[in-house]
């Protein structure tokens, strides 16, 4: 089989199998023409483009894609998906990949995902972004010292602009009920 | 009582042309209908075709007997004594069974008497109507009353009812009163309205006194179907659906019982639309919904009135049916949602295909010239962009249209020329398919020596930058990287779809369609739909490039012409006879002239009666003549009164429009006793049209008719004919697929067949497979053709034999089979070759050397015999296009990419889980079988492109492959171990040496036979009476096979039908005396019939060949080699009275 595709350090769960062959099918039909990664808004940002990204995931190339912090970075606009010539669900794909590495609970995972899972906390709980809360949880998640320092000047030049607001509780717990819903129909993940 | 024909044709592009024509020239009546007011198709749209980049379509008239169609480019009109073309028209209704169709014909009337018309224009003029221009596919605009194609002979003018502003302008502008609207057939027009609504009443009363309708009104449903038992003179009813003694659906079936063809119209409220369109359906002409305002309802009523006064309705009987209603191009302005596309076709820098050809046509919107047509600047960078609506499942489309890699590459070398080489083109494509015959060395020399740019990507988009001025297009690099190109010009590449309307058709015809709304074809048999003895022809049934389609309307030609053998159609019907024409070669000649006078243009113009004195001076006319008008069936009296008054030995006619006379002088030399070869028609309207100065016209129409007076004093009387007596029987090479099938298509016409195989048994290469893609059984068909070639009474199987010997020409060859047996001499009237290929044989990569290695055809075989267990391996790899375009073979061999789907869907099917790795340059998946490929992707196999100058490399560790590539996407070597490696060798001509010497015919630089032409007589040696099918003709698959096959057949036919081939009247020969035998004559002869004799020291001209072009005549330097009928004296004396000036 594939010589320099290294197989997963560790022998995966039947769980990340069952993703990943989820996912194989999702993109399996992919024929690598670049629509996908050409149309994405957050391409320039990604380590992994999206077409790379379908073939990492066709020769099943799982610690690569666990190492990689591209689907965190899908803004879900779906413009791969509308303009896809195979209609692939490729947004889907990206939100399967987030749910793999949320699954996989190793350190690079943990550490690429940990901005998002924060956000969502901090939406979930607030019902819109408090961005010092959400920080906080950030670099919380983040057990890193160094984290905190490097995003002072950021902060610093959004307080200037005065982008940074007090925490309010106004709309606290109105999007729960989405969250619950989501995690019932994506079956209690 | 219906009018027979042996088949109907419908469509009248290119695949119906060529289908007509096939039926034709085997002494079959062909009725060839379009729905469009043209001839031609999408092909009257595209001047040039790769590889010659130039036209070409003539090349399709007939060889022999030619002077029964007249010798006009094809694309301007189609002229054959057995082909009755009918445009505007469409099939209402089809009924019967196959040998007896009964078949109903609907044609729109152009509302302008087209033999009234002189196309002078004047309409157009004052017409103020502004439309997009269909021809010019909407680059310009034309009028409601317009010529739909420039170039057409004949060319009337038409009236575009749906786009008329009735301001009937043109109807007085019409000098020749052409133009009928019926506008006195009114008061005749009785109109019965049913309607229980008093203002629907008082309304219409208002409005049809207006128009001169007589009106009646009735409230009740028996009131109406009591006055229409009553009154025979109602000619529409228009019917409300609030009547209360019956329902409106009732009323429509009684009317429709006393009244068959009576038009009913249904006024429905907006609630009832649904029951009112259904009424549509069960014979209601249309339906309005209320309320009826006056505004919509007038037009309305007016073209309806004159589209009932005027449409005709025609009943045939038909043998056969041949559908060749080609394709559609993708819309690129819609998604199938409604939403606007990507591309942004709205922008005037962005074109589909087609526009971009009118834009590079002569007689498009530049002229010609490459310019901007939003600006009319220069062009400076142009992108093509491949796949816009094809291999696009969102658009309903996993499908790949075929034609427009080709046709892309095309562009860009035309773009290329049509600047000089300045501007810059590129091409963004996802596999460049270049399967069909030259079609790899075409691109390759496009972008090696032209400079063409292919880039492998997919752009996303098109969005329009700068304040619009450029576009910009965004694609991803292999690398990754994003790169972002502005153009000028931006040219989409639209696929093909069904043609518009096909559900209907399909309805109405009987027909099964397939997925994508294309109609569905029988496998093996690509030619034949769902319905018996009905047929599909050129791009009907699958979209295909010209060659192929060509091929296919041949093969539809040869179905139908069996079915019409088979049911015996129009048995008993005899041509006449050729009559027989007095010798006036050795009396003076003596002309009449005949001016007709029926348009008023001439005689404003032109001074009558001093023409017909100054033409009476000129030498040898013996009379001038005034007819009032030629075109009726009285001036023909006339002449023919004439002719027998003055007893001339030639005949002039001045007249419009020459083309339309040409069948009728046959009619004229028969009753007058003169050979038509003698008479001529000239054209004397044209000059007074247009009027740039006094007694311009004057002078002209005065050249016209002497120059033609001096043609036809140097005009030859026909020589007597010599005939070839035809031995009506043929000699098939090669029992493979193509062979069989070429056999059996003769034969069941009822013509002796001789088929030699060099093997010791049938079948050939295609006996190799086991199944195919569409989930048929190769073997089973294969057994049976053997079986059915076997026994079939008209063949005789010559196997382990080979031809030694072949002499002769088209209609009777002589030729020795050399076999088992001894020495068999043969005669026969035609050669099939089908020679077939195999195979390449290939010694690398451990093929023949580890078990592991094998072809694509060798692990079909080990899979469908059970001898690889597909559940016990662990890794597949392929490579494809192993030695298949590159240096050694530049052609691609087709075949291989289906079967490598084939045995990858295999493999997963038996083992879902089964890594498959292929390597490939670029699938080559025409058609419906691109939907293969998508079923492979998605069942998980792994295809990995590679450049040819970074080949896959394959080592062996303890037996098994180890293929080392790049992977592209990631831009990483990849390392693949598989249990077997499947390798695409191709497919090669078998080696047919001394059958070239044998039979006189050419190869190509690949091995493969060389055709006359390429796209227009796809399957015909240059050498007449000898063709070619299958896999000697290029790599084909066993459909496409059999499609050629039969299509060589057909051609082949063409000679066995007549008892004798007769020589023209146009043709070449030598002066032996003047020859200096510098044969420059046989380099410049384009049909191979002139040959040089050494022993004798003479040029030979094959009067059967020759087709009197005259090339030879113009290349030689002595005038030793002369065209009948074009002698340098006449032509000069032509010249002299162009130039004389009238006393």
């Amino acid at each position: 089989m594939s010589g320099t595709m290294k197989q997963t350090w560790s022998p995966p769960t039947d769980e990340l199998q069952s993703v990943l062959a989820e996912l194989k099918e999702t993109v399996g039909a992919c024929m690598q023409c670049g629509t996908c990664t050409a149309s994405c808004p957050n391409e320039f940002a990604m380590d992994v483009t999206p077409r790379r990204m379908w073939r990492m995931i066709q020769f099943g190339m799982l610690d690569e894609i666990l190492e990689s912090r591209t689907f965190w970075f899908c803004s879900s606009c779906y413009m791969c998906t509308l303009r896809c010539p195979r209609g692939l669900k490729l947004t889907s794909a990206m939100s399967a990949l987030k749910r793999l590495a949320s699954l996989d609970g190793s350190r690079q995972a943990r550490k690429n995902g940990a901005f998002y899972e924060a956000f969502m906390d901090n939406v979930e709980t607030y019902g819109r972004v408090q961005e010092t809360i959400m920080m906080n949880g950030y670099f919380l998640k983040r057990k890193d010292p160094a984290v905190p320092l490097a995003f002072i000047p950021m902060g610093m030049k959004m307080m200037a602009r005065g982008k940074l607001h007090m925490p309010s509780g106004r709309q606290r717990g109105l999007l729960k009920p989405l969250f619950s819903k989501a995690r019932e129909m994506e079956g209690g993940i | 009582m219906r009018k027979q024909y042996g088949a109907l044709v419908v469509g009248a592009g290119i695949g119906g042309i060529r289908a007509a024509l096939d039926l034709a020239v085997t002494g079959h009546k062909v009725a060839l209908i379009d729905r469009r007011p043209t001839h031609g198709g999408i092909l009257s749209q595209l001047d040039h075709q790769f590889p010659s980049d130039h036209c070409g379509m003539c090349k399709m008239l007939p060889l022999m007997s030619r002077d029964s169609s007249s010798q006009f480019c094809l694309r301007k009109g189609l002229f054959h004594d057995n082909i009755d073309i009918m445009l505007s028209t469409e099939v209402a209704e089809l009924e019967g069974e196959p040998g007896k169709f009964f078949v109903s014909l609907s044609t729109k009337s152009p509302l302008i008497d087209p033999t009234k018309c002189v196309s002078c224009g004047k309409c157009a003029e004052v017409c103020p109507v502004r439309v997009p221009s269909e021809f010019n596919a909407g680059l310009t605009e034309r009028t409601a009353v317009y010529l739909p194609v420039p170039h057409a002979i004949p060319n009337h003018y038409v009236l575009d009812l749906d786009n008329c502003q009735r301001c009937w302008k043109c109807h007085d502008a019409c000098p020749t009163g052409a133009i009928d609207l019926k506008f006195n057939e009114r008061v005749d027009f009785h109109i019965l309205v049913v309607d229980r609504d008093p203002a629907v009443e008082t309304m219409l009363k208002d409005i049809l006194n207006e128009l001169n309708f007589p009106l009646h009104c009735v409230q009740t449903g028996q009131a109406a179907v009591d006055m229409l038992a009553s009154d025979d003179r109602i000619r529409l009813v228009l019917v409300g659906m609030n009547i209360n003694d019956m329902d409106a659906e009732r009323v429509l079936t009684r009317s429709l019982e006393l009244n068959a063809d009576i038009p009913v119209v249904v006024m429905a409220e907006t609630s009832q639309i649904s029951t009112a369109a259904a009424m549509v359906t069960q014979g209601a002409r249309e339906y309005l919904v209320k309320p009826l305002e006056a505004k919509r309802f007038v037009p309305w009523l007016d073209k309806l009135y004159m589209r009932i006064m005027s449409d005709t309705t025609e009943d045939l009987e038909v043998g056969a049916v041949v559908l060749a209603g080609g394709f559609e191009c993708y819309n690129p302005v819609v998604d199938p949602e409604g939403g606007e596309d990507i591309w942004s076709y709205g922008h005037p820098g962005v074109l589909t295909a087609v526009e971009f050809e009118r834009l590079l046509s002569g007689t498009g919107p530049t002229g010609g010239r490459l310019l901007h047509p939003g600006d009319n600047s220069e062009v400076r960078k142009i992108a093509w962009i491949q796949c816009v609506g094809s291999r696009d499942v969102k658009k309903n489309a996993d499908f790949c249209s075929g034609i427009c890699c080709m046709f892309s590459i095309k562009e860009a070398v035309l773009a290329k020329k049509a600047t000089n080489g300045a501007v810059e083109t590129t091409i963004f494509y996802m596999d460049m398919r270049t399967s069909g015959k030259g079609y790899q060395r075409y691109r390759n020399k496009a972008e090696h020596e032209k400079g063409v740019r292919l880039v492998r990507s997919r752009p996303h988009s098109v969005i329009p930058v700068n304040d619009g001025m450029d576009l910009k297009v965004e694609y991803m690099t292999d690398a990754g990287e994003l790169v972002s190109e502005t153009y000028d010009m931006v040219v989409l590449a639209a696929g093909a779809r069904p043609p518009g309307g096909m559900e209907k058709f399909a309805l109405t015809m009987g027909l099964d369609l397939n997925e994508w709304g294309f109609a569905q074809m029988q496998p093996y048999a690509s030619e034949r739909t769902s319905r018996l003895g009905v047929f599909a022809a050129g791009s009907f049934g699958e979209p295909r490039d010209i060659s192929e389609s060509v091929i296919q309307a041949s093969a539809a030609a040869q179905a139908a012409s069996r079915i019409i053998k088979v049911y015996d159609v129009l048995a008993g019907i005899e041509s006449e006879p050729e009559p027989e024409y007095p010798d006036v070669s050795r009396e003076p000649p003596r002309i009449l002239v005949a001016v007709c006078t029926s348009c008023p243009t001439l005689e404003q113009t032109v001074d009558l009666e001093a023409l017909s004195r100054k033409m009476s001076a000129v030498h040898s006319v013996c009379k001038v003549i005034s007819v009032g008008a030629t075109c009726t069936g009285e001036g023909w009296a006339e002449i023919e009164k004439g002719a027998a008054e003055f007893k001339p030995n030639r005949v002039l006619i001045g007249a419009c429009m020459p083309y339309a006379y040409i069948p009728r002088l046959k009619e004229l030399g028969r009753s007058i006793g003169l050979n038509p070869a003698l008479m001529d028609v000239v054209d004397i309207y044209t000059p007074t049209f247009v009027l740039e100065s006094e007694g311009q016209a004057e002078k002209e129409v005065f050249a016209a008719l002497s120059m033609a007076v001096a043609r036809l004093q140097g005009a030859d009387p026909v020589p007597v004919p010599v005939t070839v007596d035809v031995a009506r029987s043929a000699l098939v090479v090669g029992g493979g697929l193509a062979g069989m099938t070429a056999s059996m298509a003769i034969a069941d016409q009822g013509y002796g067949v001789c088929l030699v195989e060099s093997e010791e048994e049938l079948g050939g290469m295609a006996m190799r497979l086991h199944t195919q893609l569409d989930g048929s059984d190769p073997h089973k068909f294969m057994e049976e053709l053997i079986g059915q070639v076997e026994k079939h009474p008209n063949i005789k199987v010559l196997k382990d034999s080979r031809v030694a010997i072949s002499r002769g020409s088209a209609g009777r060859f002589r030729s020795a089979i050399a076999g088992p047996q001894g020495v068999f001499p043969l005669e026969h009237g035609v050669s099939i070759l089908a020679t077939g290929g195999h195979e390449t044989k290939v010694y690398e990569s451990g093929l023949c050397v580890h078990k592991s290695v094998m072809t694509h055809l060798a692990l079909e075989e080990q899979l469908a015999t059970g001898v690889l267990d597909a559940g016990a391996l662990t890794g597949v790899a392929m490579i494809q296009c192993w030695r298949s375009r590159d240096e050694d073979r530049t052609y691609c061999s087709r075949v291989c990419c289906p079967e490598m789907l084939k045995n990858v869907l295999t493999l997963k099917k038996r083992n879902p889980d089964l890594p498959i790795y292929v390597f490939y340059r670029d699938i080559m998946v025409q058609g419906f079988m691109e939907t293969y490929y998508t079923q492979a992707r998605k069942a998980g196999a792994i295809f990995i492109h590679y450049e040819p100058d970074n080949k896959p490399k394959v080592a062996f560790e303890d037996g098994k492959p180890v293929i080392t590539a790049l992977d592209p996407v990631l831009n990483a070597e990849v390392e693949i171990r598989a249990d077997i490696l499947s390798l695409s060798s191709g497919l090669e001509p078998n080696d047919v040496e001394d059958l070239l010497e044998v039979f006189g015919v050419e190869v190509n630089e690949d091995g493969f036979y060389q055709e006359a032409d390429f796209k227009w007589r796809p399957v015909d040696f240059l050498k007449q009476g000898i063709y070619m099918c299958g896999a000697a003709h290029s790599p084909r698959r066993m459909d496409e096979t059999v499609a050629s096959a039969k299509a060589a057949a057909q051609r082949a036919l063409r000679i066995l039908s007549t008892e004798k081939i007769a020589r023209e009247t146009v043709v070449a020969s030598v002066r032996h005396s003047l020859c200096s035998l510098c044969q420059a004559c046989v380099a410049a002869c384009p049909y191979g019939a002139r040959v040089v004799d050494l022993e004798e020291g003479k040029i030979i001209v094959d009067e059967i060949l020759c087709q009197g072009c005259g090339a030879c005549a113009a290349v030689c330097p002595n005038s030793a080699t002369i065209l009948k009928g074009f002698h340098d004296g006449p032509m000069m004396s032509v010249i002299d009275a162009a130039l004389e000036q009238p006393a």
